[in-house]
């Protein structure tokens, strides 16, 4: 295996593009028309065009990604994640175009994807799974014939694609009266999202954590579970917030959720990286969710805390290499790890995408902190994406000490002209509840619904008074290069005279630095 | 120079003066020294001693008024960006965000458009280009605060525009299936 291509855009395919150089390996890279510039395209070392910037399009044609890699000259492909990571015709076009998929077998990819059969699979694994449906409503089911099969799940319950992934085609259903609707939207979300409306139905757990084993499994029979991730901060079923371990596991329960996880890969005859994703009731008890068979966004936490690159060896088990790996050191988590995914979202404004350029960015560094991201200054965020600009990560020795450090790190980034969830991310970070580890996965959404649309970061008078001023001084001053702003403040100093001609204010570089006094 | 700035919806009259090469800043009958150091094209470091903003502990064992004290400064990374929708700027002081309008105006050359919140029409806009999914409301219909009016399906999730009052529709600008772009307006509730 010598040259990669990544079937992927964004910070995920920055990030597989970094561990194949690390590994000495040729990268190519795929853009859509709208992505000629973005970091991916930059960091490659050959990149070529897919088509238009909608995703089927251009990231989802799986017969143009298959040609330009065999254009191209590559041997593999790596997925990523979204898109086609989990698309068994995907895997198998790659596969029978005498190409490597760096990810698990077509079979066991639509075994898992369709999250009916995956049940059904956990089941016969002897693994625990949360009551519900055993397969698909029937699309022309009558609305009096899902109520019944509602009822006898009982309520709460929650409609799932069948192909669902990422919080996407789910809804939570409180009363029968809900219902229908629900299922509507949960299928018109579905088919948008993967070209196929079936749902089905689960109860859904009071107060449950979502808690989740990563895996590595080679061709050779050998499966190495991690230690877990605890994802219960979500909004609208997306994980937001991410650590590890979690605080309600004990070694000895760390332990049942690893070997559950394995005996799960066991039965898909799973190979590469892939997720158990399980619910943690108050009790303890445990049921199986669903397994990803991908590459999982929050992966760098498990990186962090363990020290083993999951992308290397995704790419090491591809290549039909043996797992070396101690199973009880990546069972046993150094320190502790979380992640935050900034989006181009505006909190204040119900979480609404904020598509736009990015005017500036700086993202924070130092010590403990990782930013996985694939923007830059200049970078438009396009609607036809998710908004997941970048993921920060922070690790620590201990949790307190990775939140804190966290909070530094949020309080460095700075990104212009797009709105991003690092406010509420400030205000999330300093939640009391958070703050001693009691949270389940509605416990964000039961939150933000007590606010009320405050805004999550209320700045005090002081710091709205330097606003002021540096806004004041930034209008008398003309902008050094152009830009948005260059217009208009020539247009008002030239009204209000007065200032014109200061130093240093034409040439735009330091102005007004107020001597040295001592 | 008088600069009218608004931050977060709170007018502030900011007075700058220049003094032998120094630079000073009234703020609410407070006066401040400003040492500003430009970044970038949109970026600013300042360094505000006086009255104004966050004030540093003297350290230990300083005299205040002390010869030997050096004039304190608070330091402060201000950055602008414009904002394609609103018309005004998005100032952060470190990484806070803050909604500032200059001199009462958004676009140049136009003044605010309608009255103060919470009277007049409510129009409501789509705040990111999208697809309109679904029109909640019909012509006429009473529709009570935080009701959704509009659903815009972006980035693949359907998101809903709420009514921010009680009112009734008036007019709606769009159909469902409809692209739309950040900006148009999509219904109006009198």
């Amino acid at each position: 295996m010598n040259k990669i291509l990544i079937a992927n855009r964004g910070e995920i395919a920055v990030r597989i593009i970094r561990a194949c150089r690390e590994m000495g390996l040729s990268t190519v890279a795929v853009f859509s028309e709208c992505d000629r510039a973005a970091l991916h395209v930059r960091y490659a070392d050959e990149a070529y065009p897919i088509g238009p910037s909608a995703p089927r399009d251009s990231y989802l044609r799986i017969d143009r990604l298959v040609e330009t890699a065999r254009a191209a000259g590559a041997d593999a492909v790596h997925p990523g994640y979204g898109f086609l990571a989990e698309n068994a015709t995907f895997a198998a076009a790659v596969c029978d175009a005498g190409l490597t998929f760096i990810g698990p077998t077509p079979q066991a990819i639509a075994l898992m994807g369709n999250k009916t059969a995956a049940r059904a699979a956990a089941a016969r694994a002897g693994v625990p799974v949360v009551p519900g449906t055993e397969s698909a409503l029937p699309a022309d089911a009558t609305d009096a014939e899902i109520a019944r099969t509602a009822a006898s799940i009982g309520y709460p319950l929650l409609v799932k694609a069948v192909a669902g992934g990422g919080g996407k085609g789910m809804r939570t259903v409180h009363e029968p009266a809900g219902l229908a609707d629900a299922i509507r939207a949960a299928r018109s979300e579905a088919s948008a999202a993967f070209g196929d409306a079936a749902v089905y139905l689960e109860r859904r757990l009071r107060r449950p954590r979502h808690v989740e084993v990563q895996l590595l499994a080679d061709q050779h029979g050998t499966i190495v579970p991690f230690v877990e991730r605890e994802c219960s901060i979500q909004r609208r079923h997306q994980k937001v917030v991410e650590e590890t371990p979690s605080v309600a596991v004990t070694p000895a329960l760390r332990r049942q959720l690893a070997a559950q996880a394995a005996l799960v890969a066991r039965e898909a005859r799973y190979s590469n990286a892939g997720t158990v994703e399980f619910l943690l009731d108050e009790d303890g008890r445990f049921y199986f969710l669903e397994m990803n068979t991908r590459l999982q966004v929050e992966h760098p936490i498990t990186e962090m805390v363990t020290g083993i690159d999951l992308v290397h060896w995704q790419i090491r088990i591809a290549r039909g290499e043996r797992l070396t790996l101690d199973a009880d050191q990546v069972l046993t988590p150094v320190g502790h790890a979380l992640e935050c995914r900034i989006y181009a979202e505006d909190p204040d404004n119900g979480f609404l995408p904020s598509p736009g350029r990015i005017q500036q960015l700086r993202a924070p560094s130092g010590p403990g902190i990782r930013e996985d991201s694939g923007a830059t200054a200049g970078l438009d965020v396009s609607i036809d994406y998710d908004p997941l600009i970048s993921k920060l990560i922070a690790w620590a020795e201990d949790r307190p000490m990775a939140v804190a450090r966290m909070r530094r790190a949020l309080d460095e980034y700075l990104i212009g002209g797009i709105k991003t969830t690092v406010p509420f991310f400030t205000w999330l970070l300093a939640q009391p509840q958070f703050l001693a580890g009691h949270f389940h996965t509605t416990f964000l959404d039961d939150l933000l619904a007590t606010r009320n649309g405050r805004p999550f970061v209320v700045p005090p008078p002081a710091l709205e008074d330097v606003a002021a001023i540096g806004a004041a001084l930034h209008t008398v001053v003309a902008p050094a290069a152009g830009g948005e702003l260059a217009g208009r403040a020539w247009k008002w100093r030239a009204r209000a005279g007065g200032l014109r001609g200061l130093p240093g204010a034409a040439r735009g570089a330091r102005a007004w630095t107020r001597p040295a006094e001592h | 120079m008088l600069v009218e700035v608004d931050v977060n919806g709170r007018r502030r009259s900011v007075e700058l003066r220049r003094t032998g090469g120094r630079l000073t800043a009234v703020i609410g009958g407070r006066e401040c020294t400003v040492d500003a150091a430009r970044v970038d094209a949109h970026t600013w470091s300042l360094l505000i001693g006086g009255e104004v903003g966050r004030q540093p502990d003297p350290p230990a064992g300083a005299a205040v008024g002390s010869a030997l004290r050096p004039a304190m400064a608070a330091s402060y990374e201000v950055s602008l960006a414009s904002e394609p929708v609103s018309g005004g700027l998005t100032v952060c002081v470190g990484s806070t965000p803050m909604a500032v309008l200059i001199n009462g105006r958004r676009r140049w050359g136009r003044k605010e458009e309608g009255g103060e919140p919470g009277s007049g029409p409510q129009r409501i806009v789509a705040t990111m280009p999208g697809k309109v999914v679904r029109v909640v409301v019909k012509l006429g219909e009473a529709v009570r605060a935080r009701q959704p009016v509009v659903v815009i399906e972006a980035m693949k999730m359907e998101n809903a525009l709420n009514a921010t009052r009680d009112g009734i529709v008036s007019d709606i600008q769009v159909r469902e299936g409809q692209s739309v772009d950040a900006g148009t307006l999509l219904v109006v509730i009198v």
